[in-house]
């Protein structure tokens, strides 16, 4: 394993955010300034396009503005293509997590040729945070809403939230386990009574919640309230429309298991239904444990 | 139809739900799949049996000629493609897409040896199963690979469930080998269907192969458009389960109506409908399960009891061809799962494990070989050869995989007990 390989996916050391010329670039230099603050982090701002004096002048200013003159931090100005070059420099400065603006929503034709920040999110190496509404103003308590699927993964975007909570002074965090029961209704099929697949959904049940309770013993909550919520359901569109009903503030994922091309977004994978409808912001926690 | 027609095929369709349920009911207690017992009906109400001393019987109501033969065969032909909706809903392409490396590659060898060995055969070796060279032999070849190849999800996943392997690595690459193996299966078969339609045209294999990928990759995207705008509609606007039943099974016919316009069997028409449906994010448990039971319990039975109507499984019964059909379902399945096993990673238990648990053909099988039985691109006796195969697999399944398994599952069992114990003990000391 190489030391990048060897990393957790926090604490958040070096933070990269991808900044272009947009009406949000300001509410996202305000978002940066609170990541900074809150996790203590490096930032690394990264715009690609063409250097321009005029723009380069404003941008310090924004950064002054918004107190992000660490010493540590660097604003990269590269050219070529946005996505190529952002995955680079977060390669070659060994970035914890890529901070980068989203619309909640793309054009159908958008969505599958893919927009920088949701192409980001299915390429990095890395943790990548997208946020759908940066804003100047300070958001209040963070109201988190994380994957607890089955999955060697979870326990890491699980110890995440925790991190995340603790730093940024929420009170809880609620844990969806969505229960993919199509499965269920397959072995319906052959012709299984109502208390036969009653035992066998539970005995699934009890598994998966013996696996998360194992997790939580492990991880160290402190004052953190974890509540735990089962839904049915498709995996990912389940836990997507639980949070956008909840007013969720922020919604983690586990990362994909492998590089998420266009099929993934014809044949949806989990993560696709909610980069396809964000439903507020959103992270996908890079475990790079597993790798 | 007259009086007398009616009531014989009142009298029919009754005894054969009530037959079928109550073998079904029995072999399940044995611990075989229900289409065992509704096979066995079928066979002691046909020709093979009942019909043997009570002619009159086999005449007019258990029948497949005359007006009662006509409408038997409208029902069972409905119920093929009801099936064929609910084996597409089985397919979820998302969990095909995700698979990893060892499942594709189990999947894809597991797929292509089978059929290869099957086409072989099929090819070369036709005179063993008792067919004649003059046949169609290109389909009839690659009937018999796809034959070799399919697989029967609901028996794969309720054997895994009841071993405990349903969320174990073994028991994903098994369900997501199965899946793949009958989404490429139900495609090949149909081309095969959509051969025998063009007989005597030279581009009929490349008219039907064309036509069949066209109608897949339009229904599952822009027809998979159209339902999942449909089905929220039908949920706000229709009365539940009805208006989905309605909605769903509606959506079936016209694809099944569609594809056999075009050329290609009707059955191909609702499977892709019900893939484009399982897909669905507004399809639930539960009405996956209306739908399911709504099939599965009442035509399922009327078909495959029927099926011992069309066949005397006794005086079709070739020892000869029972023996090379089974041996090559399962050497073919076996050695495919066990080279794309290893060669995806597993060891060589896991993958034997892996063969035998994709080894089940169940009712998939069978319906297969009724279609090319109807469409004679098979005899009776090959037919009975492939009944019997599905039903063996299916048997075998589950005590092959207790016995490959059981020896790992007790070292996990025992080491996750362990490491539970440890905790507890932690758990003492430090209160303590």
């Amino acid at each position: 394993m190489t030391q990048v390989e060897r990393k957790l996916p926090f604490p958040f050391k070096k933070i990269a955010v991808a900044i272009a010329f947009s009406p949000r670039l300001e509410a996202i230099l305000a978002e940066s300034k609170r990541l900074q603050d809150i996790f203590n982090s490096q930032m690394i701002f990264i715009h690609v396009g063409e250097k321009n004096l005029q723009q380069e002048q404003y941008l310090k200013h924004l950064i002054h503005r918004f107190g992000l003159e660490h010493s540590g931090n660097l604003l990269l100005w590269e050219e070529g293509d946005p996505v190529e070059i952002i995955l680079e420099k977060c390669k070659e400065h060994d970035i914890d997590l890529i901070v980068a603006g989203a619309m909640e929503k793309e054009s159908l034709l958008k969505y599958f040729i893919g927009s920088i920040a949701r192409k980001i999110c299915r390429r990095a190496k890395c943790s990548v945070l997208m946020l759908r509404e940066p804003s100047i103003l300070s958001k209040k308590v963070l109201k988190i809403v994380v994957e607890g699927s089955d999955h060697p993964k979870t326990v890491h975007t699980i110890e995440t939230a925790l991190y995340i909570a603790k730093m940024a002074g929420s009170l809880d965090i609620n844990i969806v386990q969505e229960s993919d029961v199509s499965k269920m209704a397959l072995i319906r099929s052959e012709n299984l009574g109502d208390t036969e697949t009653e035992k066998q959904r539970e005995k699934v049940f009890k598994e998966e919640n013996e696996k998360l309770e194992d997790i939580l013993k492990c991880t160290d909550c402190g004052n953190i309230k974890v509540n735990i919520e089962r839904m049915d359901g498709k995996p990912g569109y389940v836990i997507s429309s639980y949070a956008r009903e909840q007013k969720a503030d922020l919604l983690m994922l586990n990362s994909p298991d492998t590089k998420l091309n266009f099929l993934d977004r014809v044949f949806p994978h989990d993560i696709e239904y909610a980069l396809a409808n964000l439903p507020c912001d959103l992270m996908i926690v890079h475990s790079r444990v597993e790798e | 139809m007259n009086h007398n027609d009616l009531i014989n095929l009142l009298l029919c369709i009754g005894i054969m739900l009530l037959t079928g349920r109550l073998f079904g009911e029995f072999f399940r207690k044995l611990k075989m799949p229900l289409v065992v017992g509704e096979l066995v009906a079928g066979i002691l109400l046909g020709p093979s049996l009942l019909g043997r001393y009570f002619p009159i019987l086999d005449e007019i109501v258990f029948t497949t000629k005359g007006n009662v033969g006509l409408v038997l065969n409208g029902i069972t032909t409905i119920s093929v493609v009801m099936l064929l909706f609910v084996a597409g809903m089985e397919v979820e392409l998302s969990v095909i897409r995700q698979q990893g490396k060892t499942a594709f590659k189990t999947s894809l060898i597991g797929l292509i040896i089978p059929l290869v060995l099957g086409f072989f055969v099929g090819k070369y070796f036709y005179a063993f199963l008792g067919e004649s060279a003059t046949q169609n032999n290109l389909a009839f070849s690659l009937f018999m690979g796809t034959a070799m190849a399919i697989s029967a999800l609901p028996v794969i996943a309720r054997t895994l469930m009841d071993l405990n392997l349903f969320k174990t690595k073994i028991g994903m690459i098994i369900i997501t080998a199965a899946m793949f193996d009958d989404l490429i299966g139900w495609i090949l078969f149909s081309v095969v269907l959509g051969m025998i339609n063009h007989a005597g045209n030279p581009y009929g294999f490349v008219y039907t192969l064309a036509y069949t990928l066209l109608y897949a990759i339009l229904m599952l995207s822009l027809g998979r458009v159209v339902i999942n705008k449909s089905l929220p509609w039908a949920k706000r606007n229709l009365s539940w389960p009805g208006g989905i039943l309605a909605v769903s099974l509606g959506f079936a016919f016209l694809g099944a109506a569609f594809t056999e316009k075009i050329g290609i069997h009707a059955i191909f028409g609702a499977f892709i409908v019900g893939i484009a449906f399982g897909d669905s994010v507004h399809i639930n448990e539960k009405t996956r399960d209306i739908i399911q039971q709504f099939v599965n319990n009442i035509f399922a039975p009327l078909f495959f009891v029927s099926i011992g109507f069309k066949v005397n499984f006794i005086q079709n019964f070739d020892i000869q061809i029972v023996t090379i059909v089974l041996a090559l379902a399962i050497i073919s399945k076996l050695l495919g799962a066990i080279l794309g096993g290893l060669w995806g990673g597993l060891s060589m238990k896991e993958s034997i494990a892996v063969g035998f648990g994709m080894n089940a053909r169940g009712a998939m099988a069978i319906l297969l070989g009724t279609l090319a039985l109807e469409a004679k691109l098979i005899s009776p006796q090959l037919f009975v050869g492939l009944v019997v195969m599905a039903v063996v697999t299916s048997i075998m399944a589950g005590p092959m995989l207790q016995y490959l398994i059981t020896g790992e599952m007790k070292v996990g069992v025992k080491l996750g007990e362990i490491i539970k114990i440890s905790d507890r003990e932690k758990e003492t000391e430090s209160k303590d």
